[in-house]
């Protein structure tokens, strides 16, 4: 879902920058009040994973394919969606600049579907499953699921807001292809994640921090 | 400092060490694992956009020439790839962690 520069006229992707940038700059706070020397490695390794899995893209059918995205994940762990704002930042920039994925005058746009939207609204989701008595695996794989096709849909909407994709039938080519990358790409990898983390670390699950994020015991 | 801390140090080193191993392994398998078909918008576009406009902001491309243009190499083939793309997980890894040690309270 990295949208190039080509995509959205330079007039548009000023304004995404312009609305990105308050969000990047609240993840920037964020870290500096709640990273320290034991969350620094966690941020690190998370961030890593990321950049990797997204170079994977998964077969869905349709001569089409996708990848993890990764926001939801990481503002589950961290208990913040500004975590998944940083990290997205991050890896989308090194994707930008150094391999020519996703453009540069987009990049705000990319920050703001995919480190934003798609953390926001998966991170949301998932408290509120967890706050309806569902379990671990089901509320990370509905959220991460969601995250991510709201966030295609938006780009749909800025796809026909630049005048690239008719809006309808975008809305329809993204909402499909992205209702299927979300059940694999995103759903099951960030479920599968979070599983094998709450046996080999369940303090960094367990009640009290999920408490935390909102999530009643 | 107190003995919680210093084992919650020691088990998070532990994640990154298993972290970087896990996208070190991914990062070295995508060249030869990952789809190469389109994905999602790439797709959607090309059964939305007309061939003569994509041609055209084909032809615009990017507004900067990155140094390893869709994770390769010139000429290096698959290994590029590896290289290309173990590169930017440790390019990341460490951008991450210094910005992480820097902004800390």
């Amino acid at each position: 879902m990295h949208i190039p520069d080509t995509f959205i006229p330079l007039s548009q992707a000023i304004i995404y920058w312009i609305i990105a940038l308050p969000f990047i700059f609240m993840a920037l706070k964020w870290a500096g009040k709640e990273m320290d020397d034991t969350k620094v490695p966690i941020l690190a390794a998370l961030a890593a994973g990321i950049f990797a899995i997204q170079a994977l893209n998964i077969p869905i059918g349709m001569g089409t394919s996708g990848h993890m995205v990764g926001a939801t994940l990481v503002a589950i762990i961290f208990g913040s969606p500004w975590a998944g704002v940083l990290v997205l930042t991050l890896v989308l920039l090194v994707q930008g600049f150094v391999f020519g994925d996703g453009g540069i005058t987009t990049m705000g746009a990319n920050i703001l579907n995919m480190g934003v939207i798609s953390g926001f609204v998966g991170y949301y989701t998932f408290v509120a499953l967890m706050n309806s008595k569902l379990n671990l695996k089901v509320s990370s794989f509905v959220g991460a699921w969601l995250g991510l096709l709201v966030s295609a849909l938006v780009c749909a909407v800025q796809m026909y807001l630049a005048g690239t994709f008719p809006l309808v039938p975008g809305l329809i080519a993204m909402g499909t292809y992205h209702f299927i990358i979300g059940l694999i790409g995103e759903g099951l990898i960030t479920a599968v994640a979070l599983s094998a983390i709450a046996s080999s670390r369940p303090d960094l699950l367990e009640s009290k921090s999920l408490a935390k994020r909102g999530v009643k015991a | 400092m107190s003995k919680n801390v210093t084992v919650t140090r020691s088990s998070n080193m532990k994640f990154l060490y298993a972290g970087i191993v896990i996208a070190l392994i991914l990062a070295v398998l995508a060249p030869f694992l990952a789809s190469p078909d389109p994905d999602g918008l790439e797709s959607a576009a090309g059964g939305l956009v007309g061939e003569e406009k994509l041609a055209e902001m084909e032809e615009a491309g990017s507004v900067f020439s990155s140094p390893m243009p869709d994770y390769a190499i010139e000429g290096m083939g698959k290994s590029g790839e590896v290289a290309a793309i173990v590169a930017g997980t440790l390019l990341v890894l460490g951008i991450s962690y210094g910005l992480g040690k820097i902004i800390k309270k």
